[in-house]
């Protein structure tokens, strides 16, 4: 049992939720997400995002247009889709559920440790 | 100091990097690259990574013209490194590299490579081995021993393959070169995999359409749905035999191209003298070599088509076009020297010999010189049309038509018609001055030779026939050797040719008269 793997497994499905509440406000360029996520330092290095927003794209959570740039490539600027949105609000009820499990839980370890003192 | 800089072309866009950046940057590229390789997008992925660093580097090189090497760190820091990626998605694979590697020894099936490190010349030899799980020094013996066996053809064998077969570069080619074995599951697994890709390519085209008129869960869409898997289900099953079946088979007849093309035709021919003697004047070795390009090109195909289904290896674009331009090449010079053999019959000549037999005798006995007719005549594969035929490692001509007629005076000629085929009509009349017959005259026997030579053995539809002058009052005996021969002959009795056998017939001024018949 490692401790990278239990984090990894914990941060992904929250880096999930994270990139679908940041496009619930709109279309987002991918550099728009990763200076979001790095702020709030959900992310390291930038190349995680990519994958992920594809992965979401073929699931059809997300969907992208092409715009042109004029510095570089085009760009693809993602925004969420009707099936995204509903998977959105599950999430978003999950989230609460996990909260308030997580803050349960640790409570009663705490009262738990309280008691033994 | 004065640094080399190599062009590259990013997301579309064209960079000065210098050298050492180059290396660095293509690792990168390659090390991500080998870690989607199993992703379901992973070309789109790379395009969007390759996307975000060309926007990284646009907006470096606004003061400078070189992409340099702290740039790219700069750069590949930012990006980060995939094994950072493995921390923050997949929680599946170890993040250390050793047991990475471990798992990509365990998980990935095994590839033929060549190995390069281990080379003599291209390392196909070390690659084989690698492949078969044998030692080096064996897959080297084997090849010597075909050296031996093929000649010529072994070498020819070895350089399709150093051209055909990837060498092991990087890191996970080596590891797939040594990886898992080759068996009939992961040969089926990989059929399975180049097939889904098919399906979902289908799928995905199918999807536009029927989503469009009928709706994504339609009745229609179910059974279009249904019959996609039936049929895909039965092409990965076919799949699966046809990439072993075209291993095999194109390997067999490769090996039997490559023997044909340097014993120059000899080993297709060997087993029918027909074709040897007939044929075999017009392959030289250049025709021969046209010819095993044009039909070997086609299994070379095959053969390379089955190796990708069971090995996964892809051939560079350029090999397969330069392939098949070679392949028109062939057709185009063979349609060439088919017609310089069509040239060689363009012409045909007629010649004449008339010989005297001298004779003082009154009766003459026919018969015919029977050395082995019958097992010329049982020669396989002998077309009635062609006069000639192989015997004893000669081509003689057959199929002689004798006639007998009434001579203006009183000698007894033999008239030798001779027909062949050339270039033009002065060739065509040497051909038939290359033809000879001979008969014997002993006593009162005169007896046909059963064939016809040919001194230059060039078989240019040569046909002979024969016509026996007898001066009036001569009486001939039709012996009964002279079945085949004899054709056509007129007489009074108006007999048939084969009733005309074993009887004494005489010349009048009317013709040939039968003096023992009924």
């Amino acid at each position: 049992m490692k401790i990278e793997n239990t984090q990894s497994q914990m941060r992904k499905g929250i880096l999930e939720y994270c990139i679908l509440s940041i496009l619930k406000n709109g279309e987002a360029y991918p550099s728009d997400i990763i200076e979001k996520l790095k702020k709030a330092k959900m992310i390291v290095v930038e190349g995680t995002l990519y994958p992920l927003l594809t992965r979401l794209k073929n699931a059809e959570i997300l969907q992208y247009r092409w715009e042109e740039s004029s510095a570089g490539p085009p760009r693809k600027y993602y925004s969420i889709t009707e099936k995204g949105n509903t998977f959105l609000r599950e999430l978003d009820s999950t989230w609460i559920d996990l909260a308030k499990a997580v803050r349960l839980t640790t409570k009663t370890k705490n009262d738990e440790k309280d008691s033994k003192h | 100091m004065m640094k080399k800089t190599v062009n590259i072309n990013l997301a579309g866009t064209v960079f000065h990097v210098n050298e050492d950046a180059f290396e660095i940057l293509n690792n990168y590229l390659n090390t991500l690259k080998n870690h989607f390789k199993n992703e379901e997008s992973a070309d789109e992925i790379l395009k969007d990574i390759e996307g975000r660093i060309t926007e990284l580097f646009t907006e470096r090189l606004n003061t400078k013209e070189a992409v340099s090497l702290t740039d790219v760190n700069e750069i590949i820091s930012i990006m980060g490194e995939p094994s950072q990626y493995d921390d923050e998605i997949e929680q599946e694979k170890p993040p250390k590299q050793q047991d990475k590697e471990e798992d990509l020894k365990k998980g990935k099936r095994r590839k033929f490579f060549r190995d390069e490190e281990g080379r003599m010349i291209g390392g196909v030899c070390s690659g084989t081995a690698n492949y078969f799980d044998i030692s080096v020094f064996w897959s080297r013996i084997i090849f010597f021993f075909l050296l031996f066996i093929m000649g010529p053809g072994a070498p020819f064998l070895y350089l399709m393959f150093w051209i055909a077969l990837p060498s092991a570069k990087t890191t996970a080619e080596k590891l797939e070169m040594k990886g898992e074995k080759v068996n009939i599951n992961n040969i089926e697994k990989n059929i399975k995999d180049e097939l889904n890709i098919i399906e979902n390519k289908i799928l995905d085209a199918d999807k536009k359409y029927t989503n469009e008129i009928f709706g994504a869960n339609s009745f229609f869409r179910k059974i279009v749905d249904f019959c996609i898997r039936v049929i895909t289900g039965i092409f990965k099953f076919a799949g699966s035999c046809f990439g072993i079946f075209c291993i095999l088979f194109g390997g067999i007849l490769l090996l039997l191209i490559f023997s044909f093309v340097f014993s120059g035709a000899e080993i297709l021919f060997q087993n029918h003298p027909m074709v040897e003697h007939v044929y075999s004047n017009f392959f030289n070795n250049k025709s021969a070599t046209w010819f095993s390009l044009f039909i070997g090109i086609p299994i070379v195909a095959i053969f390379l088509f089955g190796l990708r289904l069971v090995n996964n290896t892809k051939i560079h674009m350029n090999y397969k076009i330069g392939i098949f331009v070679l392949w028109i090449i062939s057709l185009f010079f063979l349609l060439n020297s088919a017609e310089d053999i069509s040239i060689e019959f363009q012409e045909e000549a007629k010649n004449t010999i008339i010989e005297k037999i001298i004779t003082e005798s009154d009766t003459l006995y026919l018969s015919m010189n029977d050395v082995n007719r019958e097992l010329v005549k049982t020669i396989p594969g002998l077309i009635p049309q062609f006069k000639v035929t192989p015997f004893e490692d000669n081509l003689i001509g057959i199929g002689m038509q004798l006639d007998v007629v009434k001579s203006k005076n009183d000698n007894f000629n033999l008239i030798k018609e001779v027909i062949a085929r050339g270039k033009n009509k002065q060739i065509a009349k040497e051909r038939t001055e290359e033809v000879g017959f001979e008969f014997l005259l002993e006593d009162d026997n005169l007896i046909f030779d059963d064939f016809f030579t040919i001194s230059t053995q060039k078989w240019r539809m040569q046909e002979l026939d024969l016509t026996l002058e007898i001066p009036v009052g001569v009486v001939i005996f039709l012996d009964h050797s002279l079945e085949d021969l004899i054709y056509d002959i007129k007489n009074v009795n108006n007999m048939w040719d084969y009733d005309m056998l074993g009887h004494y017939w005489k010349m009048e001024k009317e013709g040939l008269s039968c003096i023992s018949c009924e």
